[in-house]
């Protein structure tokens, strides 16, 4: 609880889990996804928090959060950026997209911009080939992308995206 | 219910419906490969190895998670299976390291003997090598991912039989593995190093860290661990003369878990501080002797002080970590040789009060249910102790009750122990008002109507002392003096006397206490008020630190009782020893540890044999403890290492380690189980047993014994509760135990209730000494530490300070935290220790773990007055803290 950027405070945390807790081990995953719902993330610190009150191991808490790939236990940009890694976007130069927005955000894939603007994850498909390569930033798709484009779009900060 | 009859590999079969396939195989003697499975544990489904083929729609099915149904055809052995289990087992081979030459699993490895009996020889896919992850930082085990087959053994292990649940699974796919919560080592995890996941482990995944590489093991000895009064089966792998590793028994009745001491502790045997040869004392030193002349010198001293001073100048103190068989030949050589009745062991200083309650309440020691029966309780108070630490066995058994068997549980402490994560309600009485507690539960209990009053009826006496005792007895003040609330106090003794089986399990906290008998009686009262004391999974149990502290007493290694726990005073009970013992026996009383210091002090105690125990280390107020013990004319002491007591000695004899003798120790739930002889004792020991004959002889008085089956049979003929057969004594046509087919102690009336006195007000506090400082027991230590300490492996563990938990209201008044070094004070003397800040710690209580042998804990208690307090005086005491150092800004 004492991590800096962990945002909710232990009341209202205590609030949820009272809210799920009557149901036992089965309240797990409510739970969580409704403090990563509030919160953006699930900071581990609140692991056995939620252990200790449902009973259930903190181990086991943190298998099931490990397990799901929408479950984040680091903090998530405002905007997600989704690439598109399909064999389409690929043979277009997806790849150097890729290389390019890594570069001008200064994170890898996975990983969150240090002011929390961005998360970069790449996908296999975005389903629009005939725009290759693609992108989406939240739920607005970026077509045909090229090195001008992801300057102009990435440069525009404090102009809001659509929202997540 | 109608059995389910189906056919595997053409053979008909039935069994009872929600039956596995594998289940009903092997019990028709189909063998069907496994590797997740394992019978002590939930069944997983996992690895597939199992796959059985359902001839009658072409299915394949993991046998260990399909239930059986009518009409399957099942084979489990067809080419279709046999080439399927070959496929599974290539791919985990594919992403297994092909180190199998220089893995110490070695042919233990289940998945080594699973690819040869598939006759896998070429793996032909492509490897996917994983990252030889390997965490050793602990001394006890090391952890090698690459090797991990994902079986999820461990995690069950931990989960369900341990149940501390250190372990999960982490992440999917590929990246799956083990994990501590945050991917902590072990050793900032919640793991107790239990070793259960060791034993568990199908692959070299998981393996005991030292020593590795020793080749394969000759020989496994079944005996049971010398720690604890849990009394936990182990087995004792020999090679080439040595313990190399210890493994759980296989005692069908022990569940395959032991904690740190019995997995990795017993290494002390091999220590090279173990005494070889017999020592006689020479100035300020010793010089080494022959048997002879030490038996000798040892046999003229005492039969001198005999014959100058008399026999009770002389006192033998045994020890509860020595054999029945000992015990029972120590205080028969004391009683017909040195002729006294001073004598006493170890258990002394903890369970006196127990074993005193127990006595004159039901009749014999204590309560004695299989401990596996723990399981069968719906509701469990644990109070005054932390098994977690002091006996790991009841505190699995007690998670066990609670996450599978839907036990509630209530932990009645001033402290956070162990159990607290599991408790359905804690009430935290301020220190000392435990007996406030228990009988305002007692008086709700009787208010509301909630007691068994057939049984008390028929089966108890004394009730209405009892409620005459709790005439005008208000609630409201037992609230206020334990800081507890009513309403918890009612709901507390509403839920234990409702239970169908309430079970109680307490420890030094309720027997170190000044009213330690009483508190142990109120206990008893409440167990009686509700008939849960005779019910199966019901009762009362104490918690025993030493392995062998019942047998102890049983034997009548105690100054006031005789073998079978016979009253010494009592004319019949004496003239069956005389008759077999052939002489008169001393009928004045004896001394008890306690009085023999102080008789020593005095100087009427000229001569002491001390066996297996560390009196000096061990008894409150070490200093004096010395200075008595070095004052004596001839001190005799029997042990396998050079303890305190030992160097204040005149001749020492070397003894054999439990790992080198046979005989028997008989656990806290009753149960009397052997140890065997694994490995030979180090240089010329000798097991105590023999020792003592020896000395016996050598004082012209031999004993008629040669061994120590010989002494077995004696105890067998004396005492009839340590026969085979039952030895139930019926009270009035009707028995007292409801079943039970081990063996019971005779009851020679029914069981009293006993009417509490009032609760004293507490001291006024000391201005000069305002903390209240509680021993601890930790699981990484054991008695005064001789063994544990020596133990090359827990001692690695122990920190290298001595840590004293404050509460973090106190050290803020104090100014002091976390890492501070500070000095605390007693009136009897200081120890330097390092302050830990504890949220759950109540104000002005300091809590002290036992741990390091050079900072002994009992030289801050103060020295009793009298027996009784002998034991209380060793788990409270009143101490200040004063910054280390003098530097003026620490004050009390």
């Amino acid at each position: 609880m004492d991590r800096e950027h962990h945002e909710m405070s232990r009341s209202r945390l205590e609030e949820i889990i009272e809210e799920h807790c009557r149901r036992g081990r089965w309240a797990l995953i409510p739970l969580i996804q409704e403090i990563q719902e509030e919160n953006g993330y699930i900071d581990p610190a609140v692991i056995p928090v939620i252990a200790e009150k449902l009973k259930i191991f903190p181990s086991a808490v943190q298998g099931v959060i490990s397990f799901y790939a929408q479950l984040y236990t680091e903090p998530r940009g405002r905007n997600t950026i989704r690439l598109c890694r399909g064999t389409a976007c690929h043979v277009r130069g997806g790849k150097t997209i890729l290389k390019l927005i890594k570069e001008r955000l200064d994170i890898e894939e996975g990983e969150t911009t240090a002011d929390l603007e961005y998360t970069l994850e790449t996908v296999a498909c975005l389903g629009v080939c005939a725009l290759a390569p693609s992108m989406m930033i939240n739920q607005q798709v970026f077509g045909r992308m090229n090195p001008k484009k992801v300057g102009q779009i990435l440069k525009r900060k404090g102009e809001d995206h659509e929202p997540a | 219910m109608q059995a389910v009859t189906l056919t595997i590999n053409q053979q008909e079969v039935s069994g009872p419906p929600g039956q596995t396939i594998l289940e009903l195989a092997r019990e028709s003697g189909i063998a069907i490969p496994t590797l997740c499975h394992h019978a002590l544990l939930s069944p997983l489904g996992g690895c597939r190895i199992c796959i059985v083929e359902n001839e009658a729609n072409g299915a394949l099915l993991a046998s260990c998670v399909t239930a059986i149904a009518p009409g399957m055809i099942i084979n489990t052995r067809s080419p279709r299976v046999q080439e399927h289990r070959r496929m599974i087992l290539k791919m985990m081979l594919a992403s297994h390291p092909d180190s199998c030459l220089v893995c110490d699993k070695g042919n233990r490895c289940e998945l080594r003997q699973l690819a040869a009996e598939l006759g896998i020889g070429l793996i032909e896919l492509d490897r996917i090598p994983q990252a030889a992850v390997t965490e050793e930082l602990n001394p006890f085990l090391v952890r090698d991912g690459s090797k991990c087959i994902l079986c999820a053994r461990c995690i069950r292990a931990c989960q369900e039989l341990v149940v501390v649940g250190a372990l999960d699974y982490f992440g999917r796919g590929f990246k799956t593995k083990a994990a501590t919560l945050f991917q902590a080592p072990l050793e900032n995890s919640a793991c107790t190093f239990c070793g259960t996941c060791v034993a568990l482990c199908p692959t070299g995944a998981l393996m005991e860290k030292e020593p590795l590489y020793r080749g394969s093991v000759g020989s496994a000895v079944e005996s049971i661990c010398p720690y604890c009064s849990c009394g936990c089966s182990i087995s004792l792998e020999v090679k080439d003369n040595r313990v190399v590793r210890v493994m759980p028994g296989k005692d069908p009745g022990a569940p395959e878990s032991l904690c740190v001491k019995g997995s990795y502790g017993c290494d002390f045997i091999h220590s090279p501080e173990r005494l070889t040869v017999p020592l006689i004392r020479e100035g300020e030193g010793f010089r080494e002797a022959s048997w002879k002349e030490a038996l000798a010198v040892a046999a003229a001293a005492l039969q001198g002080i005999r014959k100058d001073q008399g026999a009770e100048s002389l006192a033998f103190f045994g020890s509860a970590n020595c054999t029945n068989e000992e015990n029972y030949l120590f205080q028969r050589f004391t009683r017909t040789v040195l002729r006294t009745n001073n004598l006493d062991n170890g258990s002394s200083l903890y369970y006196a009060a127990a074993r005193r309650g127990f006595h004159e309440v039901v009749g014999f020691p204590t309560v004695t249910y299989p401990l596996g029966d723990l399981a069968l309780a719906d509701l469990i108070i644990v109070i005054g102790a932390d098994p977690t630490a002091s006996a790991p066995l009841v505190d699995y058994g007690i998670r066990r009750a609670v996450t599978a068997g839907g036990a509630k549980l209530i932990v009645i402490d001033p402290r956070e122990t162990g159990l607290a994560f599991f408790a359905h309600r804690r009430l935290q009485p301020a220190v000392g008002t435990d007996l406030a507690l228990l009988k305002a539960m007692a008086a709700v209990i009787i208010e509301e109507n909630l007691t068994d009053r057939e049984f008390i009826a028929r089966k108890t006496e004394n009730y209405r002392a009892l409620l005459r005792s709790l005439e005008g007895f208000s609630l409201e003040s037992a609230a206020a003096a334990t800081g507890i609330s009513a309403a918890q106090i009612v709901d507390a003794a509403r839920l234990y006397a409702t239970a169908d089986k309430g079970a109680i399990v307490f420890g030094t906290g309720i027997m170190q206490q000044a009213r330690g008998v009483e508190a142990v009686k109120a206990l008893l009262n409440l167990a009686l008020l509700t008939g849960h004391i005779w019910r199966e999974g019901g009762g009362i149990w104490a918690l025993l630190r030493e392995c062998n502290a019942q047998g102890a007493g049983d034997m009548g290694m105690l100054p006031n009782f005789l073998p079978g726990r016979q009253d010494l005073q009592d004319p019949p009970a004496r003239e069956r020893f005389e008759a077999r013992w052939r002489c008169t026996l001393p009928t004045a009383p004896g001394k008890g540890a306690a009085e023999m210091i102080t008789a020593a002090e005095k100087g009427e105690i000229r001569g002491m044999i001390v066996a297996g125990e560390n009196p000096a280390a061990a008894f409150p107020r070490s200093s004096r403890v010395k200075e008595a013990l070095g004052g004596l004319d001839f001190l005799l002491v029997l042990d396998i290492f050079m303890t305190d007591t030992a160097g204040l000695a005149d001749v020492i004899l070397p003894a054999a380690s439990f790992a080198e003798k046979e005989g028997a120790f008989t656990g806290l739930d009753g149960r009397v189980r052997q140890i065997r002889r694994a490995v030979d004792p180090p240089g010329e020991c000798r097991p105590d047993w023999q020792i003592i004959l020896e000395l016996a002889a050598a004082m012209d008085h031999p004993l008629p014994f040669s061994s120590p089956g010989q002494i077995r049979k004696e105890i067998e003929d004396l005492i009839p509760f340590y026969r085979d057969e039952g030895s139930e004594v019926n009270l009035e046509g009707d028995a007292f135990w409801e079943s039970g087919p081990d063996r019971k102690p005779p009851l020679k009336r029914f069981p009293a209730f006993t009417a509490i006195g009032d609760l004293l007000p507490p001291p006024a506090p000391n201005p000069d000494y305002p903390f209240i400082l509680l021993a601890e027991s930790t699981l990484f230590h054991a008695g005064s530490g001789s063994r544990s300490a020596r133990s090359p492996r827990l001692s690695r563990f122990t920190p290298h300070y001595c840590f004293v938990k404050m509460n973090r209201a106190d050290a803020r008044r104090l100014a002091l935290q976390s890492g501070d070094v500070v000095a605390i004070i007693s009136e009897n003397g200081r120890l330097t220790a390092v302050v830990s800040c504890d949220g759950a710690l109540p104000e002005g209580v300091l809590s002290l773990p036992r741990s390091r042998i050079d900072h002994p804990l009992a030289a801050l208690f103060s020295s009793p007055v009298e027996e009784d307090a002998l034991s209380s005086a060793l788990k409270k005491c009143y101490v200040r803290i004063e910054r280390s150092g003098n530097d003026g800004s620490g004050a009390s």
